[in-house]
């Protein structure tokens, strides 16, 4: 059976023509198994999770809580924290860590290669704390440029960089810019929205300080992700949200909160989401990532090479460890234009500025169409994806 | 909806093609019904925000009709220009006003009209019907 049988919304047809995903660094489809948890979740054993003490609220806790104990193991992490996505691990990040850990004049070191979401809550607290933001610029090889790096460092006390661009496709040298960045004395937050789903990244060994990620690009339903954090990083963190299940206990005078994960949950948590995002690692495990993984990094390379020769320019490199994103721009057909065309016979590609203008600026540019491929893409989609696009070219452009 | 007779006959000849691209292909080639807005008269004031092309939009009253000018580097925007052009150029401001987004939708060239989706389209039917509201005011 093949793997892309267990997605039943790859059989539907868009215009007539069988669906071609291609958006899969945006969001990623799901297996049926994560469908079939979350419903099973919701036809059996839904209640509130942790206080409790009837049956059903048992089943919720240990699926809310198995959901943790799968990332601890995947990740080999001592810390996770159970977010929205990524967005809202990042700004926990800043509101937990940053506002208790930084004050006027201490600097954050990011780079033009990071998604807004990376960008926008550190000039948040720039604005409120007087903090001083640093960016790495972009090289022309899409690199970012190490020698910057390096020398932004001097009294930097923390640095943001994307694990993998979700325009790009462009891994960082993350070994090094931790280890720089430990040397100099600042913590170091890795924003692994595209790096996670492609390879398996053990936290323990990585060296990071925060890692923030969302469920929904590896299969997972949509509504959740994680913030791993060491365990000295746990300890300089305060409480963002109050509420329910972060307390230990609240009186009129004041509060006392959990010492656990559960201090920066607060609320009722994403329960059917996490049981979801637990069926999608089960379902991941049976997969050979690293195999899986240069096989759409084969299919990323074969693409970029198509585009170029019917004359695109495609913003990326694809080197080893890159993940099979694939941004191009052609020189006269809008990227808008051709976006529509692509969806009119069943293709779902991404066009604009992939929430990065910083790193499209920097390109010259303001959109590009992008294609990105998953476990469930073939060879075979990326051909007719290339057929389609000159037959649009020949009628269009 | 009520759509003036000119709309009313392009939305059935769009319905009446089956095929996406075909239809696509129809609204790249409205976008030379558009009255030209030139390049070198863009600016803030005409840009349509929240479009993912560069897009731009004039509203003028001729003899007290509605006038709209524009243009894109989206083809497909542009396009869209044009049929909404056919849709309100000559009318009286009050009778542009009455005229609704869905005709796109009935037309089969766009799937979602919803305000917090980036539609080129969406945005510019709004640009359009604000400058309407302000030469009436």
């Amino acid at each position: 059976m093949a793997l892309r049988d267990d997605f039943p919304i790859l059989q539907r047809t868009v215009h007539g023509h069988p669906l071609v995903y291609l958006d899969n660094a945006a969001t990623t489809q799901k297996p049926q198994v994560v469908i079939d948890a979350m419903s099973e979740y919701y036809s059996r054993s839904n209640a509130n999770v942790h206080r409790a003490v009837h049956t059903l609220a048992g089943e919720a806790t240990d699926g809310y809580e198995g959901c943790r104990t799968r990332l601890k193991t995947w990740f080999n992490a001592e810390r996770a924290i159970l977010t929205s996505g990524t967005t809202e691990a990042i700004n926990l990040v800043a509101h937990a860590w940053g506002r208790a850990n930084l004050t006027k004049d201490d600097a954050i070191v990011l780079t033009e290669m990071e998604h807004h979401s990376d960008i926008v809550p550190w000039q948040m607290l720039a604005e409120e704390r007087g903090v001083e933001i640093r960016y790495v610029p972009v090289l022309d090889d899409f690199t970012l440029d190490m020698e910057v790096f390096e020398a932004s460092l001097v009294g930097a006390k923390l640095v943001c960089v994307v694990h993998t661009s979700n325009v790009l496709g462009v891994r960082n040298p993350l070994e090094r810019i931790i280890e720089s960045a430990h040397a100099a004395g600042a913590k170091v937050l890795i924003d692994a929205a595209q790096g996670a789903p492609h390879v398996r990244i053990d936290f323990d060994a990585f060296g990071a300080d925060f890692m923030a990620f969302s469920a929904h690009k590896m299969c997972g339903p949509t509504g959740i992700g994680a913030l791993l954090v060491r365990p000295e990083a746990f300890q300089e963190m305060q409480p963002f949200m109050g509420g329910g299940d972060m307390i230990e206990t609240v009186t009129t005078e004041g509060s006392t909160y959990q010492e656990n994960e559960h201090k920066f949950e607060a609320g009722t948590p994403r329960i059917a989401e996490a049981i979801g995002w637990d069926a999608a690692f089960g379902w991941m495990e049976s997969l050979d990532l690293e195999k899986e993984h240069k096989r759409m990094l084969e299919i990323a390379r074969y693409t970029a090479k198509e585009l170029r020769g019917m004359g695109m320019t495609v913003y990326g490199r694809h080197a080893d460890g890159d993940s099979a994103v694939v941004s191009f721009l052609h020189p006269k057909l809008h990227s808008e234009d051709m976006a529509h065309l692509l969806d009119a016979v069943g293709y779902a590609v991404r066009t604009g500025h992939h929430c990065a203008q910083p790193l499209l600026h920097r390109l010259g540019i303001s959109s590009t169409v992008r294609a990105s491929y998953y476990f469930y893409n073939t060879m075979e989609e990326a051909e007719q994806f290339i057929a389609q696009l000159k037959i649009i070219l020949e009628r269009f452009a | 909806m009520t759509y003036p007779v000119h709309l009313v006959e392009l939305i059935e000849e769009f319905q009446e093609v089956e095929d996406q691209m075909e239809r696509l292909e129809m609204v790249f080639e409205m976008a030379d019904e558009v009255l030209v807005l030139a390049v070198d008269v863009w600016s803030d004031e005409t840009r349509i925000l929240g479009c993912q092309s560069e897009a731009h939009v004039l509203v003028t009253l001729d003899d007290g009709k509605v006038l709209m000018s524009g243009g894109a580097d989206a083809q497909l925007v542009q396009g869209l220009m044009g049929i909404l052009s056919i849709a309100i150029n000559g009318a009286a401001p009050a009778q542009a006003l009455l005229l609704s987004p869905d005709f796109a939708t009935e037309m089969g060239i766009l799937n979602s009209l919803s305000p917090g989706r980036s539609n080129g389209f969406r945005n510019m039917f709004d640009k359009v019907m604000l400058e309407i509201r302000r030469l009436e005011a």
